[in-house]
């Protein structure tokens, strides 16, 4: 039998959820394993970062969040032949990216000090022996070159084991370029998707079974979404909140969507409806429409946060 | 700060403000020289991403123009402009960039005037708010 490959995977700015969808292989595992075995993981194994050995392949997931992040993700770039992106952290920066908004101290304070789940009677901020915060979140591919990304939140474990097995095998990756409204099931409604109000999910209740979701006055992110999911979220219900990322014909999702927003909005009686209104009822404008991909966008972090 | 240190990208629609453009220039109205005026068909083509691009590339300010309301070659693509702006305003305020960096207004065919009076405000906005952050915050080290 020919030589298994090497693969590892690591953990960055990130929740781990990925390998637990990496863990979920279940059967599939045994497809990997045949051709590949698992030389380094830190989630899963005992290993030493002094002691990263040579890979074939080095799944990572998270982006560079501290300095202890970029430190090993440059480590592991030399160790690896290909280096894959894996979840949409290690991709665009991921829900950790919305500390792009809010200065290092705000969220340190927040987290040691003001979180109404926090017990720190001495209030001690942690500045020993931890890494340093950057100055933002940044996406894998900011500070080493990726070699293949996979998104999701997490990705789903049969487009990983699909991935994963292309790669041992040297055969091209094909990921869709279409958007999640193409697998979707629900209706699109024939002259368009105009919208008179937005509503949260709880505030609709239970929406229409067959219909799409943004005429029903959802936030719905699947028209700048990949369809990678198979469009799980919608067909139960739940607007698309975007953690495929976009398709390679869009550079900044949030700003696509609000594109697309804006117009639908009140589109039906255009001259009439108030221009302010769509703004008004949105809550939060970054969190809504960049739930996953802050750091990745074209302004991916706030401009003078030292001055608030 | 001189006027050619700051850079302005003007996006105009064809039909009413890239002509209210050259009613200005064939007048011999003046207006400072650092707009730099992008035509597209209709403001209702003009989505976020070009803004935030134009922000991210360097630009201090971005200024769209487009027919009045009621005009628009195409009926309505200005009203879509006007509520998707709405939303670009909420969320440059999020992202911490200062009131007035972007700002968009109508100007007809006829209103050159308008025109090179709007410019002269846009560029003396933009200049009191001084160059944008945004560029070297970007390639800004950990």
């Amino acid at each position: 039998m020919a030589e298994k490959a090497k693969i590892g995977t690591m953990w960055l700015g990130a929740c781990s959820g990925c390998h637990i969808a990496v863990t979920d292989l279940h059967e599939l595992l045994l497809d990997v394993l045949e051709l590949a075995e698992f030389q380094f993981s830190p989630v899963l194994m005992d290993t030493k970062y002094d002691e990263i050995p040579e890979m074939d392949v080095v799944i990572i997931e998270g982006g560079i969040r501290n300095e202890e992040n970029r430190e090993l993700a440059l480590k592991l770039r030399e160790k690896a032949g290909l280096v894959v992106a894996l979840g949409s952290c290690a991709e665009f920066g991921g829900i950790p990216g919305l500390g792009n908004l809010h200065s290092n101290d705000d969220l340190t304070t927040e987290a040691y000090l003001n979180s109404p789940s926090t017990v720190n009677p001495d209030k001690i901020i942690p500045n020993e022996g931890v890494p340093h915060l950057e100055n933002r979140v940044r996406p894998l591919s900011e500070v080493i070159k990726v070699d293949a990304v996979l998104p999701g939140c997490p990705p789903k474990s049969e487009v990983i084991a699909e991935v994963l097995l292309a790669l041992l095998k040297g055969e091209p990756i094909e990921i869709p370029d279409n958007n999640l409204c193409d697998v979707c099931d629900r209706e699109k409604p024939p002259t368009g998707m105009a919208m008179d109000m937005i509503k949260r999910p709880f505030e609709i209740g239970e929406p229409d079974p067959e219909l799409c979701l943004v005429p029903q006055g959802v936030v719905c992110m699947g028209p700048a979404t990949r369809p990678l999911c198979g469009a799980q979220c919608p067909s139960v219900g739940t607007p698309c909140r975007g953690c495929y990322g976009p398709t390679d014909k869009v550079q900044d999702p949030g700003a696509k969507m609000i594109s697309a927003i804006g117009s639908d909005f009140g589109v039906e009686d255009d001259k009439a409806v108030d221009p302010e209104e769509v703004a008004n009822q949105l809550d939060d404008i970054v969190g809504t429409f960049y739930t996953f991909t802050l750091p990745a966008a074209l302004i991916p972090f706030k401009v003078n946060k030292e001055a608030n | 700060m001189a006027e050619e240190e700051v850079k302005i990208v003007l996006f105009c629609c064809n039909w009413c403000s890239y002509a209210g453009a050259d009613t200005a220039g064939t007048s011999r109205m003046q207006y400072p020289p650092n707009i730099r005026i992008i035509r597209v068909m209709c403001t209702g083509r003009i989505e976020p991403q070009f803004i935030l691009k134009a922000l991210r590339e360097g630009a201090d300010g971005v200024f769209i123009a487009g027919c009045h309301m009621g005009d628009c070659h195409y009926d309505a693509g200005n009203y879509k402009l006007d509520r998707r702006m709405r939303l670009v305003y909420r969320l440059l305020d999020d992202l911490g960039i200062e009131k007035g960096r972007v700002q968009h207004d109508w100007i007809s065919a006829s209103e050159g005037e308008k025109f090179a009076s709007t410019m002269r405000r846009v560029s003396k906005t933009i200049q009191e708010l001084g160059p944008s952050p945004i560029k070297d915050e970007l390639v800004e080290g950990a």
